[in-house]
Parts: structure tokens; sequence; C-alpha cells
């Protein structure tokens, strides 16, 4: 209720203290200036993976360089491939759990996967033709790799198919956890809250 | 439940089913260990109910951001070295923005004196990433997951609408979707137990040693979310990953965390613990704020281990050493 209530009005008088708070306010104008310079220096600036990642997830207030218009487009143009791929990898290793559950059987589990390495191919070949700034060619090199991986990956598990040798699986799992663990860097500078505490 | 993890799955029941008819339930000895923390959390986005309102008086919307501890609980019956959840590991790649005071759970297990190849068993509450992460840090434990939790990630990933289906759904964002918290990385470790032959995919009710059970909470978090209720001097425990995130919530009923939660059956999961212990105190959550505070008195005695992270002694079995410094 106070908010509502209204004082008198009286006319205004410059003073001493007005002087003095025109000062500060030029002062602080000044500084949040040369803050802004800075930041626009730290914009341009490379992303690197040992950018300061402070404040809450929830908080939305990461303090951390935003990226470039250049960076931001690449990331922009990244990200439904990325996401279509974090589907991909997910269904292989479901493809993989369902076959170990004994739900489906080694042929159709070679069905769910054998698509999956045109999926992982196409990506690659999709993510090879963005345009990527200098400043995140390691981080382009590691998503193609890590999809390089997905591919051999899903190769490697449909061949059980042919002679029912699990070891086919496990080696498909390590290639698969490996993508899964450079995809993850890849995010780390591109889309550092893409995961959120659960 | 056929092939391998049902033969595994299977053995391993019966090797239970054995140890209940031959073996007396022991009390078991607890700690719990902070993996991590997330920092600076609006309370409302947290528990709805405790939503910041300024210049408010009330107890309940007086609080603005709190800190959530990642627990995980150690818990040594004879023989056998149990983790219920298995926190996530903080790496040069995976961050997770607002993070502070992440440690590996195998270098906080041996301030507790055990060793990361000691743990026989991780029974995980539910599969999303700051929960069963490090299984591959554990070799000779054997997961407990919930067959239910697995299906009800492969639903919402096969699912027509992207809504529904989506991993993650936009640049900086989770959205919530059931198939949200459960990156690829997380579930291949959790494959990679299923393949080494050291998974049981549970089915419901389990009990995995004498006095040891496993209660299903599906949908209380995570559609295959399970509770773990462990005997100890101080009473029966129920621990419940994020079906029970908040021991607040538990003790005043009030939701937290919703996630894919259905909140009935978080409700439900309260009273299981009520009906289990005999009130809420012996309720053991995953992200209360209060954790290692003389607040949420379980969790009381209490020390700072590895960087900054938290430790609190629960229960001692008799015999068993204190591992407080």
């Amino acid at each position: 209720m106070s908010a509502l209530v209204s004082t008198p009005r009286r006319a205004p008088r410059i003073g001493l203290k007005q002087i003095a708070l025109g000062v500060l306010l030029v002062g602080l104008g000044a500084v949040a200036a040369l803050a802004m310079v800075r930041e626009g220096r730290r914009a341009t600036a490379p992303v690197s993976n040992s950018a300061t990642l402070e404040g809450g997830a929830f908080a939305g207030h990461p303090q951390r360089a935003a990226l470039t218009p250049e960076e931001e487009n690449y990331a922009a143009a990244l990200w439904p491939i990325h996401a279509q791929i974090k589907t991909s990898a997910v269904q292989m290793t479901f493809a993989g759990l369902s076959y170990k559950m004994g739900d489906i059987d080694r042929t159709a589990m070679k069905d769910r996967v054998a698509p999956l390495t045109k999926v992982f191919r196409d990506a690659r070949s999709e993510a090879s033709r963005l345009e990527v700034p200098a400043s995140l060619q390691k981080q382009h090199e590691q998503f193609l790799g890590a999809l390089k991986l997905y591919e051999a990956a899903s190769v490697e598990m449909v061949k059980i198919a042919r002679d029912g040798k699990e070891e086919h699986l496990v080696e498909a799992q390590k290639m698969s956890y490996a993508a899964s663990e450079d995809t993850l860097r890849v995010g780390d500078a591109l889309w550092p809250g893409e995961y959120k505490p659960n | 439940m056929k092939k391998l993890v049902g033969a595994v799955t299977i053995a391993l029941a019966a090797y239970g089913a054995l140890g209940a008819a031959t073996a007396q339930a022991q009390n078991c000895s607890v700690w719990l260990v902070e993996s991590s923390r997330f920092m600076n959390v609006p309370f409302g986005a947290f528990m709805p109910d405790r939503a910041y309102v300024p210049g408010s008086n009330s107890p309940n919307n007086s609080i603005n951001t709190v800190d959530l501890p990642v627990n995980v609980g150690v818990i040594k019956c004879g023989k056998e070295l149990i983790l219920y959840d298995s926190g996530w590991k903080q790496t040069d790649y995976f961050k997770m923005t607002g993070t502070e005071h992440a440690a590996p759970l195998p270098d906080q297990l041996k301030m507790l004196g055990f060793s990361a190849n000691d743990v026989t068993k991780i029974v995980v509450g539910h599969g999303h990433w700051d929960h069963a992460g490090q299984l591959m840090d554990f070799p000779n434990a054997v997961l407990y997951i919930q067959k239910e939790e697995l299906k009800g990630i492969e639903w919402a990933l096969n699912y027509p609408n992207q809504r529904i289906s989506a991993v993650n759904t936009s640049p900086g964002g989770c959205m919530r979707t059931p198939a949200c918290g459960y990156p690829p990385k997380t579930l291949d470790e959790i494959y990679g137990k299923v393949l080494s032959g050291k998974a049981v995919l549970v089915e419901g009710e389990m009990e995995v040693i004498p006095g040891v059970k496993i209660h299903p909470a599906f949908r209380a978090h995570t559609a295959g979310s399970q509770l773990l209720e462990v005997p100890t001097s101080i009473g029966k425990l129920v621990f419940g990953s994020d079906a029970y995130s908040s021991w607040e919530a538990i003790r005043d009923w009030m939701i937290a965390n919703p996630q894919q939660t259905d909140t009935v059956q978080q409700f439900l999961a309260y009273e299981k613990c009520y009906k289990i212990t005999g009130g809420y105190q012996n309720c053991v959550a995953a992200h209360e704020p209060l954790s290692y505070t003389d607040k949420y008195p379980l969790t009381k005695n209490s020390w700072i281990g590895i960087n900054g992270s938290r430790m609190a002694e629960i229960a001692l079995a008799s015999g068993e050493r204190s591992r407080k410094p």
C-alpha cells in the first residue's frame, strides 16, 4: 500500500546534493560505457572450454563470454543436427538394450540400427557443409569425429546379425560412448545450458 | 525378461531369495555424500509452493534462491557396499553451469575408507544424468534399475510428437520433455553395465539383500523411479532420489522438482516413507537444501570433504567404526 501513498510536490531546487549526484551519475555512466567496450572485446574472443561457468542453472545468468554473431550462426545451424544425432544415438543404445533384454532378436536389432548408419553419415555430410568460424574449428572437428564414431558404431553393431558375436556390441558401445563424450565437449562450448539439474 | 540380462536378473533374484531364506536382515551403516551442488536455484523453480515473494513475511515465500546438493547414499551391510544413486562426474567438457563443490565419487569413497572396487551394488533411484553417472568407475558393481525406467525413456523417444520425444528441444534449454535428462553418455553407461552382465532390470519390488528392499515409485519423478528401504540402528531409512527431492517437501506435503512427475505418485512415495519409517525424519532426500545441517537432523553429523563437498554419517551398525574425521 505504501507505494500508492502520494507526497506533496515541492518546487525543484538545485543544490550541492543534486550536483554531487549528477557527478556520480556521469561517473557511473563512464564506467558502464567502459565495461560495454570491454564486453564487446570479450565477445569476439574465441570460445574456450575453460570459460568461466558461474551462476545458477535455473537462474539464467551464466557468466561466460558470449558467442560472436558468426559463432551464434554456426551454433544455431548445428543445433538441429546435434538434436537429431542425440536422438539417433539413444535409439542405437536402446536397440542394443532391447536385444540384450530379449525383447528383440538380432535381426530385428539390425533392422533398427542399420538405417541409423545413413542418418549419421548424412548428418556428417550436412555438418561438413556448414560455415565454420575459425574460433570453432576445433569443436567442428570434434563434432565430425563424433559422427564418424557413431557411424562406425552402427556398422559394428549390425555385424552381430551375421555371426552372433557379442563382441561387436561391446566394441560399438565403446565407440558410441567416446562419441557421446565428444558431443558433450562441443555442447559445452556451444550450448552450455543444454542439460539442467534433474 | 529373457536371454542374458534376464538370466542375470533371474540368477541374482534367485540368489537374493536364497539369501533371504538363509540370512537374517542385518542393520546397515549409512553415509551420505554430496556429489556436487547446484547453486543459486530459484526456490520456486525447485518447489512451486516455496516461490519467492518479495516482501513476504511467510517463511514459505521469503527465500529467493537455494543451493541444491546432489546426494548419494553409501550403504554398508556386512560385506555388501551399496550405493543409492551414483551422482555425476564433472569433467572439463561437462561442467554443468552453476555447479560447485563437485567431486568424483571414487575419491569421496576413499575418504570414507572404501575403494571404488568395493562397491558391490548400485541402486539408481532413476536414470537421469545427475543420479546415474560414473557407473563405469565402479567395475564390480551390479546396477539395479527398473525396467519401467528404460521403457519410459524408449516410449518418449519414439513418440511421434517432438514435444514429447525430444531429448532436448531448443538451444540452451532442456524443456522438461519426458526424454529430457538422459544424455547419450548416461544411457551408454547403463548399457555398458548391461553388456558386461552387471545389471539387474528390476520389475517392481525386490529385496536386494535381506532387509534392503527396492520399492517401485513409478512416475513419482520419472517413469521408473524406485525407493530403497534400509534397516539401520536408528530405524528404517528410505532413500528416494528425486521422488524425494526435498525433505521439507515430504514433511510439509509439497511437490518438489516436478520434472516428468505425476504429483499424486510423488505424494504416494512420500506416504510410503511415512508408512515404512513411521514418519518423515528418516526419509533421505536427494536435493534437500538443508542437507548436512541441524535443520535436517538425519544429516546433521556432517563434515567437509573434497572440494568443499559435504558428507554425513547417518547410522552405524554394531561394530562399525565411525568414518568421521
